[in-house]
């Protein structure tokens, strides 16, 4: 896949694993796992831009006698969300287009 | 590799960045190492499963501004000694001078690629006025000359063609060495680092 394209297709998706619950970075990773590769170095990046950008939050919580950051998504990363589900419904229109238009050669 | 062992060796390959950056990232690995003994792997495993601490260093300075590496490079452990700050000034229009050097061969290369355009956009204006031209003989009757001027004009346009390539190949490898020489001088600066 394209480096672009998949940047920004695991912004959404980091989002997204802490949409309905706060998560940390090792969750993330393993439940995005079955759909798209992600390092912990990348996750890091994303992580940090989506902070700079408003769309999450960070939270340092005590767990077994440890520190461990749990990220929150804000409303900015759930507009972000509803963003990219209008744009894909556009884009697959445009998919089944070019499908369409392949078969009938 | 154990734990301690990953996140040293990281830390002194991130060395050339400021403080917090290094410590932030120091917890955020070694968070996601324990996550992982705690789902059962042992120590090594947990290590061997975030990846190689060379990748891990390489990706992060390809990501960080060069502007952050230089300033931490820049501001000084320690306050300077008179003698070290006459130094700095002395050797400061030396610096200067290099920086000035390599920055105008910088441009020289562009400007040797703005060349090449122009030639390619000369072997269009051929074509174009060739075949004008071609149209001006023939619209006073003169067929021969304007065949002529129409073969002329073919070939300039056949030759622009090719020359297209060629130019937007250079242009594309000038912009990808850009982009390695970024990272080199990054790379420069954390190496320095390392050695002190």
């Amino acid at each position: 896949m394209d480096i672009q394209l998949k940047r920004g297709f695991l912004e959404i998706c980091v989002l997204a694993a802490i949409k309905n619950e706060d998560s940390y970075g090792y969750r993330i990773i393993k439940n995005l796992k079955p759909y798209i590769e992600l390092s912990e170095s990348t996750l890091y990046t994303i992580l940090k831009r989506l902070e700079a950008a408003k769309m999450l939050t960070v939270q340092t919580v005590e767990h077994d006698g440890r520190l461990r950051k749990y990220y929150h998504i804000t409303e900015a990363g759930l507009q972000r969300i509803e963003e990219f589900k209008a744009e894909w419904k556009e884009l697959i229109s445009v998919y089944q287009f070019v499908i369409k238009e392949d078969d009938h050669e | 590799m154990n734990k301690e062992q990953f996140l040293t060796e990281l830390k002194n390959g991130l060395s050339g960045l400021p403080q917090n950056d290094i410590d932030e990232r120091m917890l955020f690995y070694g968070e996601m190492i324990d996550d992982r003994m705690e789902e059962g792997m042992n120590e090594e495993e947990a290590v061997s499963g975030i990846g190689s601490v060379d990748e891990i260093v390489s990706q992060t300075i390809s990501e960080v501004p060069l502007t952050k590496i230089v300033k931490k490079r820049m501001t000084p452990e320690r306050s300077l000694q008179t003698w070290e700050i006459v130094l700095i000034v002395l050797g400061l229009p030396l610096l200067a001078a290099f920086v000035a050097v390599v920055l105008s061969m910088y441009a020289v290369i562009w400007s040797l690629i703005i060349t090449l355009w122009a030639v390619e956009l000369t072997f269009i204006a051929c074509a174009l006025s060739g075949i004008a031209a071609a149209a001006a003989y023939w619209l006073h009757g003169n067929l021969i000359p304007g065949f002529a001027m129409l073969g002329a004009a073919f070939l300039c346009g056949g030759i622009s063609f090719f020359v297209f390539f060629g130019c937007l190949a250079a242009s594309k490898g000038i912009l990808h060495l850009t982009g390695k020489a970024a990272l080199g001088i990054k790379t420069m600066f954390i190496r320095k680092e390392n050695t002190k």
